[in-house]
């Protein structure tokens, strides 16, 4: 990337920033680990919606509880933030970010680089096509079948 | 039919082979999936008269249409085999991930069949299936073996395992997953541990169809709202089944001192409100919307639990009022691979004879100490565990006690006690597997709804046909027990909704009745009659001195009477017997 590319997406970037924070209703997922049950009804109807399956591996989503040997509960709290992070390092201008982010999949060749950088190690690699959660076009299935309230958008 | 993978693995242990194979389509159009299915496969591929613990008995894994979907509590696993307990047939279900796991590897089954020459384990990863040295794993409880397992394949593999009492072939003896899930009844574990096989290990990463999935994801979504999460449902969340203890307290039902009364003026001392306080977190199985899981520390002790199986049992039925021991006695029973049921009935049948001077088996009411190391001992049949091992059935047929002797065919009695529930007795002694309470839950309807008077033999015959044929559905679509509002219209709807095929309530009654029937034909061929359907000579003879049902005893009579308005119901005749009409149908 040249630098004038970089500059550019950098003000592009700071730019979107501003405007999310001026309008301030932005909505995304938000979880609390204390009411979740481990019982990823989530990552189901995620893939129902988006692969046309129950299909929990090719979720956009991996929120789940687990024993540590027996002795404590651990919880993994794979989701998206809508960072931007993913958006931010893609090069080759694939993803894209308004109130959700949106992959050009005919642009993306599923180099990796997105969910090598995603900080909540939600995004997925599959058959060279990167899978990251569109927030079911901003009224995400997930949030409407968590049964005790642990994911929220807002 | 959709919703099904249309595939049965079916893997003989004795030669490591592993073959896959259609699903019977035309038996599951009859039977469902689950507890149904896993019994007309065994119906049909057991002859009679075989040793459950030979590697002629089978133990099979059987999901169901909906398991993998996102159809609340649809998470749970059948396993079944012929019970090492009872003779009987024996269907458990078990919680956890594994069931979701089995169908996402692509299989609606596992059948497993004949002996590994040496302990192993199963490893089965979508269409990869090896068979791997357990020589390291043998001998270790279920939660070490469940924890070295996980350590060598990581957090998305299910575990299901056996414990040492497993491997000793001990009949009490349950399979584990996910550390505190059980199939916990009729020792399967014995079954399991007969085929050298201490573990299966299960991943898969496929998916799984139905019809119409958009529409059917936002039906579902909404009968999950409305039905599922509604009041009468989540009281499990809240507290799980610790709530029972309560309901069964001031029902009468409470069994103290090995079912030779009811209620406890201690009940305050380990109730849920006592339990909870130690609560580090809910856990539910896949699929599931309600989280009766509870996670709880007590110092050292660890435990998911304790149900109220295992509460009452190591409770006011041990003469014990410790909170601690009652959870530390279902954390070894799980590590030992124990059913904390039998294993608790067997440790307070023992502790009655030795306070009545009949036989002294060395411990006595409200020792809890020798409580937990007598579970140790029957699991690896040490010392006086070996003897114990045997279980209340044969321990009375041997020392005497019988008229205590709280079972049903071999299988120890859970924790209602039926004088202040009469049709509690006739669903023990009519369940497919022993004494259960599972099949049909009585007390809901004589003593918790109060639906019907619950010291009289009317109606009980209906009553627990009734409750039977809706568990036998839902247990064939392997839906939790919890979902206690899931009702036939809904059960149809469901199944319409994953298979892509019209059910209506009446065809789900229909299954209902079916699989209630091939079970009672199983044990039919078994040389089972009218005469194993039977009950404790306790409840005749004396009757309760506190409680709600003090002076209750239920006149033996009546107690024929019931079993007999059953069998009508059914069409069976006076012997308890399928007639050829019947057994035509299956």
């Amino acid at each position: 990337m040249s630098d004038a590319n970089v500059v550019f997406t950098l003000f592009f970037v700071l730019r979107q920033e501003h405007l999310e924070r001026m309008n301030g209703t932005m909505k995304r997922l938000k979880f609390s680990k204390e009411k979740c049950i481990g019982c990823q009804l989530c990552a189901q109807v995620c893939s129902a919606i988006h692969e046309g399956m129950y299909i929990p591996s090719k979720a956009r989503i991996g929120i789940e509880t687990y024993y540590d040997r027996g002795g404590s509960l651990k919880y993994k709290d794979s989701y998206c933030t809508l960072c931007g992070i993913c958006f931010k390092n893609c090069p080759t201008g694939a993803i894209s970010k308004d109130d959700r982010i949106k992959v050009d999949y005919e642009a993306c060749t599923g180099c990796g680089v997105c969910a090598g950088k995603c900080p909540k190690k939600v995004i997925k690699i599959i058959e060279g096509k990167a899978y990251i959660c569109d927030t079911c076009d901003g009224d995400p299935m997930c949030v409407k079948v968590c049964p005790q309230g642990a994911l929220r958008f807002e | 039919m959709l919703g099904y993978q249309n595939n049965i693995l079916r893997i003989n242990l004795t030669k490591k082979e592993a073959k896959t194979e259609p699903l019977r389509m035309d038996w599951a159009e009859k039977y469902i999936g689950s507890k149904g299915l896993s019994i007309k496969y065994l119906y049909e591929e057991l002859k009679p008269g075989i040793d459950p613990l030979s590697p002629e008995n089978k133990l099979i894994f059987m999901t169901g249409p909906l398991t993998g979907t996102s159809v609340p509590c649809s998470g749970k696993l059948a396993i079944a085999g012929k019970s090492p307990a009872t003779g009987t047939i024996c269907d458990c279900s078990i919680g956890g991930h594994s069931a979701l796991k089995i169908k996402y590897a692509g299989y609606d089954a596992v059948i497993l069949e004949g002996k590994l020459d040496k302990p192993g384990y199963l490893f089965i990863e979508n269409d990869k299936i090896t068979f791997e040295d357990a020589a390291e794993l043998w001998g270790k409880g279920s939660h070490e073996a469940e924890a070295m397992l996980i350590d060598k394949y990581g957090h998305d593999y299910s575990v299901i395992s056996i414990g040492p009492a497993g491997e000793t072939l001990c009949t009490m003896a349950c399979i584990n997953s996910d550390y505190y899930r059980q199939a916990g009844r009729g020792g399967m574990g014995a079954v399991m541990g007969s085929k050298n096989l201490k573990a299966v290990v299960v991943n898969g990463t496929g998916g799984v169809k139905i019809p119409n999935i958009k529409e059917a994801v936002k039906r579902i979504a909404e009968i999950e709202k409305e039905d599922t999460l509604q009041e009468d449902n989540t009281f499990v969340y809240d507290g799980g089944t610790t709530a029972f203890l309560e309901a069964c307290q001031d029902g009468g039902i409470l069994p103290k001192l090995n079912f030779s009364d009811t209620t406890d003026e201690d009940w305050t001392k380990y109730n849920g409100e006592v339990l909870l306080e130690s609560l580090e977190g809910k856990r539910g199985c896949g699929s599931c919307g309600l989280g009766c899981g509870n996670f709880l520390k007590m110092g050292d002790v660890v435990c998911e639990g304790p149900e109220y199986e295992s509460i009452s049992v190591a409770g006011p039925n041990a003469g014990n009022s410790d909170p601690v021991a009652i959870v530390k006695a279902n954390q070894v029973a799980d590590d030992m691979g124990l059913d904390t049921i039998s294993a608790g009935d067997t440790i307070i049948w023992a502790m009655e004879m030795t306070e009545k001077g009949i036989h002294d088996f060395g411990v006595r009411f409200g020792e809890m100490d020798k409580y937990i190391e007598y579970l140790k001992l029957i699991a690896r049949k040490e010392g006086i565990g070996a003897e114990l091992a045997l279980g209340v059935k044969k321990l009375s047929e041997k020392y005497g006690g019988t008229d205590f002797a709280m079972q049903v065919k071999g299988l120890e009695y859970p924790q209602y006690e039926p004088r202040g529930s009469w049709g509690m007795s006739l669903a023990y002694a009519v369940s497919d597997r022993g004494a259960c309470h599972m099949r049909a839950y009585a007390p809901n309807e004589e003593v918790f709804a109060a639906s019907i008077p619950p010291y009289t033999p009317e109606g009980k015959g209906e009553m627990v046909f009734n409750l039977a044929q809706w568990n036998a559905v839902k247990f064939s679509l392997c839906i939790c027990d919890f979902w206690g509002t899931l009702n036939m219209e809904l059960m149809a709807e469901l199944m319409t909704l994953a298979t892509g095929k019209e059910w209506t309530a009446a065809d789900m009654a229909e299954v209902g009745t079916r699989v209630i029937n091939i079970a009672r034909a199983f044990n039919q061929r078994e040389g089972f009659t009218a005469k194993d359907d039977t009950a404790p000579k306790r409840l005749f003879n004396e009757a309760l001195k506190n409680g709600p049902g003090a002076g209750q005893k239920i006149p033996e009579e009546a107690f024929e009477d019931m079993k007999q308005q059953y069998y009508k119901v059914l069409g069976w005749d006076e012997n308890g017997m399928l007639p050829e009409s019947l057994l035509a149908t299956l």
